[in-house]
């Protein structure tokens, strides 16, 4: 038997999750990820989710009387560019799964193709970047909790399932400059309707009735001013645990509040994050607080930030004036499925069909629907033309920014296989051919 | 008095923008001329007599109305900006009705969509059916929303209404809303607004209301902790010297809000409630 060569390759990013840990080490041969250390276990999945397995797309593909079937790339550019050229309002999507390079060709052509651009942000940390507009946000990068705080809050969030290396590389076991002792010397609070791992981990927990973390908010706010309420109860929490956390939260010397999907996408959405960010700002008064959004997809940050220096928006862009508009709830894609307001679609690097309203997904199939993935997904499933892409951080190079906005190289580990290209060829190449059917 | 009428010839498929139908865009134009006026449909740029039929005749903006046919639900900015003048819609229309106007009339026979009457600065918007979300909001972002004039509401509306509005007493801005019945967090963010609702509200009315009045004649579901209870009052005052007479429980809030207008005394611990918001609901 021949003895496979292996190649290691160090310091690698693990394209999953926002945590995107840059200290993983992967093995290849033949062109095959073998083995992935460092990387918790849904990152090390999404490493051998690259190797062949019939899962993946590796020639692009048109439907043909009701089935995908195999065509050459001049083909399914030539059709898809013919799609999106005669549409009058197009719906560009996704985005936060791909490289920032190629986010920044999805604006281009929205902007060429006078359409709707959005990414998923707009189902997940919308209403952060929403209340973010309102009131600010007091904010730092992970290293400095890493090294500083002493009281985390995890709000909604349960990083022991969603970001599982965040605990032992920022926020509760990892020893900071001026943390030590570790675990020892952080004080966890877990803010969550349901006991969760988290929750078990921590030295305090609060459960709190669902949807109701508004009222919450709202009597800790009043509390932290010294006003005496008259409810016995708020939102299922009693006033002496109000107290005590809030005496908690003016006694530290450094304090940080993770949020995640349980405060954006509970029945208050952006307003949560409203009073989640003034009770911050509040608490300065009294210490140095900060307040993060752990975000889930590993570039939904660079989507935010590549559309905002682009456009001046993060999400929720319409460009049918030819200039930029931004308006969540108008130009959102969800909204604009559901109202039945655009008549073609082009998603990158996302499953829509998965995640969105079922009468979005609905009207997401109406129209034609062209698929920028390397994977079958429910919404492939259904596309009119599926262009496969090599799966960025791992098939291809790029940057990618943090939950905390720091950017970050991602490496090419492997090469893709079949016809596959990078996000950002496929979409140069849609570029080129929508402005030669244009004219311009 | 001149009026010009429209009609819409038929159902667009994605959403027109028409902002240019104003009495201000209207005044003192031919039909001819008016019929060229632009609407943007998709990523084209349009005319008005593309998609409606056009008659009538117009003279100056104040004296003008302009009454719209058919199914506008799919119409947006109808009336932007406009600073003078009438408009009368028979039937649903879409959103951003009559959104930072400062002047005149918009009378709606139908439903509005949301963002109705957005950053009202003056004028008067009345909506016989129901109102989506964001009526007489401020716009993403803004730290002012409405600053003067009415909307009135027959039916129900959608959430955050009156968002960040913002009237001053000294400087006669009164903005005000009236309606059926609201959604959650009515008033939020309020800097002195009028709102009064007929019936009943979803939660959380009044959230970060640093001065205003909110006065609910139905039923309100369990009141934000921050808003402290005053006691019982049989005669409500407006900002604008009107009142409100009925059995009603008088609460000030919000005190979450690290504002001035609700301040605790250092020396002895209480709290004034005599300068912050007002919020009032039937008893």
């Amino acid at each position: 038997m021949a003895v496979k060569k292996i190649k290691t390759i160090y310091d690698v990013l693990c394209p999953f999750c926002g945590t995107l840990c840059d200290d993983l080490e992967v093995d290849i041969a033949d062109n095959k990820v073998v083995e992935v250390r460092n990387a918790c276990q849904i990152g090390t999945k999404k490493f051998y989710s690259s190797n062949p397995n019939e899962h993946r797309y590796e020639t692009p593909m048109i439907k043909k009387n009701g089935k995908l079937e195999r065509a050459s790339w001049e083909e399914a550019i030539d059709k898809a560019a013919d799609i999106l050229a005669n549409a009058k309002r197009p719906l560009l999507y996704g985005f936060s799964s791909t490289e920032c390079e190629a986010q920044s060709k999805g604006v281009e052509l929205a902007e060429i193709l006078g359409g709707v651009l959005d990414n998923t942000a707009s189902v997940c940390h919308g209403p952060s970047l929403l209340a973010k507009q309102d009131v600010g946000q007091p904010g730092a990068t992970l290293g400095e909790f890493k090294n500083r705080a002493d009281l985390v809050i995890f709000w909604g969030s349960n990083p022991v399932h969603a970001h599982p290396r965040h605990l032992s590389r920022y926020s509760e076991f990892v020893r900071g400059y001026f943390r030590k002792d570790g675990r020892n010397d952080r004080y966890i609070v877990v803010v969550d309707p349901r006991n969760t791992h988290t929750a078990q981990i921590a030295d305090l927990y609060i459960q709190v009735n669902p949807s109701e973390d508004y009222e919450l908010l709202n009597a800790i706010r009043a509390v932290l001013r010294g006003v005496e309420l008259d409810e016995k109860e708020v939102s299922g929490v009693s006033m002496e645990k109000i107290k005590e956390l809030v005496n908690t939260m003016k006694t530290c010397s450094y304090g940080v509040i993770f949020f995640g999907m349980g405060l954006t996408q509970s029945l208050s959405h952006h307003r949560n994050i409203d009073a989640a960010i003034c009770l911050t700002r509040e608490l300065n008064d009294h210490t140095k607080f900060s307040i993060i959004p752990m975000r889930g997809h590993y570039n939904v940050a660079g989507a935010n930030q590549v559309f905002t220096w682009n456009t001046g928006y993060a999400y929720s862009i319409d460009f049918s004036r030819g200039y930029a508009r931004y308006n969540p709830g108008e130009f959102s894609s969800v909204e604009v499925l559901l109202k039945d307001q655009v008549d073609a679609s082009l998603i990158v690097a996302s499953d829509p069909a998965s995640n969105f309203p079922a009468a979005s997904v609905k009207n997401l199939f109406k129209h034609p629907l062209i698929v920028i993935d390397p994977h079958e997904s429910p919404t492939t499933v259904y596309a009119d033309i599926v262009l496969p892409a090599a799966i960025a951080g791992i098939e291809a190079e790029g940057t990618a920014y943090r939950m905390d906005n720091v950017p970050l190289r991602l490496r090419k580990v492997k090469d893709a296989p079949g016809e596959c290209l990078t996000d950002k060829i496929i979409l140069e190449k849609l570029i080129e051919k929508v402005k030669e059917k244009r004219g311009e | 008095m001149s009026e010009i009428k429209l009609k819409l010839k038929k159902e667009t498929e994605i959403p027109l923008e028409a902002e240019s139908i104003t009495p201000d865009n209207f005044a003192g134009k031919s039909i001819n001329e008016i019929k060229k006026l632009v609407v943007y449909y998709g990523r084209e740029e349009l005319t008005i007599g593309d998609f409606f039929n056009v008659t009538g005749k117009s003279e100056e903006k104040d004296d003008l109305i302009i009454s719209i046919n058919g199914n506008l639900s799919n119409v947006k900015r109808i009336g932007e900006n406009m600073s003078g003048g009438e408009i009368i819609i028979n039937g649903d229309v879409g959103m951003h009705v009559g959104n930072q106007m400062s002047g005149g009339k918009i009378q709606v026979n139908g439903n509005a969509d949301d963002w109705a009457g957005a950053m009202l600065k003056g004028g008067e918007l009345e909506i016989t059916g129901d109102a989506g979300n964001y009526v007489g909001s401020a716009y993403r972002g803004f730290w002012k929303g409405m600053t003067n004039g009415v909307i009135k509401v027959k039916g129900k509306i959608g959430v955050e209404a009156m968002l960040w509005a913002s009237g001053s007493v000294p400087a006669k801005r009164l903005p005000t809303l009236i309606c059926g019945s609201a959604g959650s967090f009515l008033g939020i963010h309020n800097h002195g607004g009028t709102i009064i609702v007929e019936g009943d509200v979803d939660r959380c009315a009044g959230a970060d209301q640093i001065k205003g009045i909110i006065v609910i004649k139905g039923k309100a579901p369990k009141i934000l902790p921050s808003f402290k209870k005053i006691g019982e009052v049989k005669e409500i005052e407006l900002f604008n010297g009107e009142k409100i007479t009925g059995k009603f429980i008088e609460y000030a809030g919000d005190h979450s809000v690290k504002k001035n207008h609700s301040t605790v005394s250092k020396k002895t611990g209480e709290l004034n409630k005599s300068v912050n918001g007002r919020l009032y609901i039937a008893a």
